[in-house]
């Protein structure tokens, strides 16, 4: 063999040996190809077997090899059989999204702050009263029957504009919420103007609260509507809804439609000393 | 030293389970017939061997659980092709085994892959390999033996271990020349040692 054939050989054999073991470069691959046609008698995967078998027999001598496949990649390889010969059910997908979620910290992290996140935003929206319009008829029905401060007056309608109103209100200072029962009012348009609830205490604020706005959106039949005073309230003695611009407003100037109770209590009026 | 005693005994069980398989009802054997329980017997098996090869080539846990996977997927796509005349069962798995994992880090490594185990499908992998199953393992492991020990040392960094020879080099302060010469020459040696055993076999199938 020519001491040119011989290098060439050599290189063709180093090449061949790091396509068994490791990775090679495109340059080197191309070399490879260009070596295999000088020597065909070789083929790539010339040292395949004796580096899998030398691969085994280093394996089994080693005696401080402990390391055994994870359990949840067992399963992972059955689950991707399965999914392989299209016999995957939902119940394996759910598995198999489960046992990915808890394997991987990161995931399992994420889901922990995802759900934090999500009981914090359900906790806002619990005590969000203003936007919390779910089971509202129960709620009702359990603050009548625990308040102890209850107080309960019917709508009066104070305009002739509006048809026949009726409904209540409950309201518990103590609890600091209350409820509107109302069925007659006329549907309103959000964009153009929104019912406002007003809460009279005049033993702490000279002006009406501002106990939440609304839309009456159906006119079928009664509504029910959460009491959502901006401002703690001491002893509230009245109510009023009146019609404002979407949103409401602070202070109202706009007439009443509808009072509970029909009129102020007299002994609520700031006693003006003669 | 009772984690050492531990550590062989448990080398020694697997030695013995991968020593057991009756070549005329190999496991894969059982998977080409579709038998049920055929796949989770490979795992079980196998599962151990395939982690640990797969331990030795790719660093992030991450892309072993993943090579894994595809490694026994694609053992039990190719298991209708097993010859057990041709290859022991170990030494196909093995082999594929090894040939994934090698596609894998040209992946993760973003090298092109230009021959994947896809394309060869399995069918040339053990065109030249007749080794009867029984006398497989044994062989290796007298040809290891026949090794001078840091030739073996060489060896099983590069092939168990996963080094690359460039790291070899610098593991063991020695030129990347050198390291070349002796992989190489004990590897021809190691196929040297298969091809003998093969051609012996051959003459005992032919008078058989």
């Amino acid at each position: 063999m020519h001491n040119k054939e011989q290098i060439q050989l050599e290189k063709l054999l180093d090449l061949l040996i790091l396509e068994a073991s490791e990775k090679l470069s495109q340059q080197q691959r191309e070399e490879l190809n260009s070596l295999l046609d000088v020597f065909p008698e070789y083929t790539p995967d010339y040292f395949h077997k004796t580096t899998a078998l030398a691969q085994v027999g280093f394996y089994l001598e080693d005696d401080f090899n402990n390391e055994t496949l994870p359990l949840h990649i067992r399963k992972k390889i059955l689950y991707r059989q399965k999914q392989e010969l299209g016999q995957s059910t939902v119940f394996d997908y759910l598995n198999h999204f489960m046992r990915t979620l808890f394997y991987k910290p990161q995931y399992a992290w994420a889901l922990t702050v995802l759900l934090t996140i999500g009981l914090s935003f359900s906790m806002i929206e619990f005590k969000n009263y203003e936007s919390n319009y779910r089971y509202l008829p129960l709620k009702k029905i359990v603050m009548e029957r625990t308040a102890d401060d209850l107080i309960q007056y019917p709508w009066h309608s104070r305009t002739n504009d509006l048809g026949p109103v009726n409904g209540d209100i409950v309201w518990s200072d103590q609890e600091q919420k209350g409820f509107i029962q109302i069925a007659g009012l006329p549907m309103n348009n959000p964009n153009e103007n929104q019912y406002q609830i007003w809460i009279i205490d005049p033993l702490k604020y000279g002006k009406p609260v501002d106990g939440g706005i609304f839309d009456v959106d159906r006119t079928d039949k009664a509504i029910i509507i959460p009491i959502n005073p901006k401002l703690p309230i001491s002893k509230a003695v009245g109510f009023a809804i009146t019609l404002e611009q979407p949103g409401g407003v602070v202070v109202s100037s706009e007439p009443l439609l509808l009072t509970a109770p029909k009129e102020r209590p007299q002994n609520t009026y700031p006693k003006v000393s003669i | 030293m009772s984690q050492s005693v531990g550590n062989k005994t448990e080398a020694r069980k697997e030695y013995l389970l991968l020593m057991s398989t009756d070549n005329t009802d190999s496991i894969l054997k059982l998977i080409a017939k579709g038998e049920d329980r055929a796949f989770n017997l490979l795992i079980e098996k196998y599962g151990n061997l395939v982690w640990s090869i797969g331990r030795k080539f790719l660093y992030k846990e991450s892309d072993v659980e993943d090579a894994v996977q595809e490694v026994f997927i694609a053992i039990w796509k190719a298991a209708e092709k097993f010859d057990h005349t041709k290859a022991s069962e170990v030494t196909f798995i093995s082999m594929i085994a090894r040939r994934r994992f090698i596609d894998y880090l040209r992946k993760v490594s973003k090298y092109r892959n230009l021959q994947s185990i896809d394309e060869d499908n399995g069918q040339e992998l053990f065109k030249e390999s007749i080794l009867n199953e029984s006398t497989d393992l044994q062989l290796i492991k007298d040809a290891i033996g026949t090794l001078e020990i840091e030739d073996q040392e060489l060896l099983k960094l590069s092939i168990y271990q996963g080094y690359s020879h460039s790291e070899i080099a610098k593991l063991l302060n020695i030129p990347l020349g050198t390291v070349k010469t002796r992989i190489r020459r004990n590897l021809i040696k190691l196929k040297g040692l298969f091809d003998i055993k093969q051609q012996a076999t051959v003459i005992e199938l032919n008078n058989a």
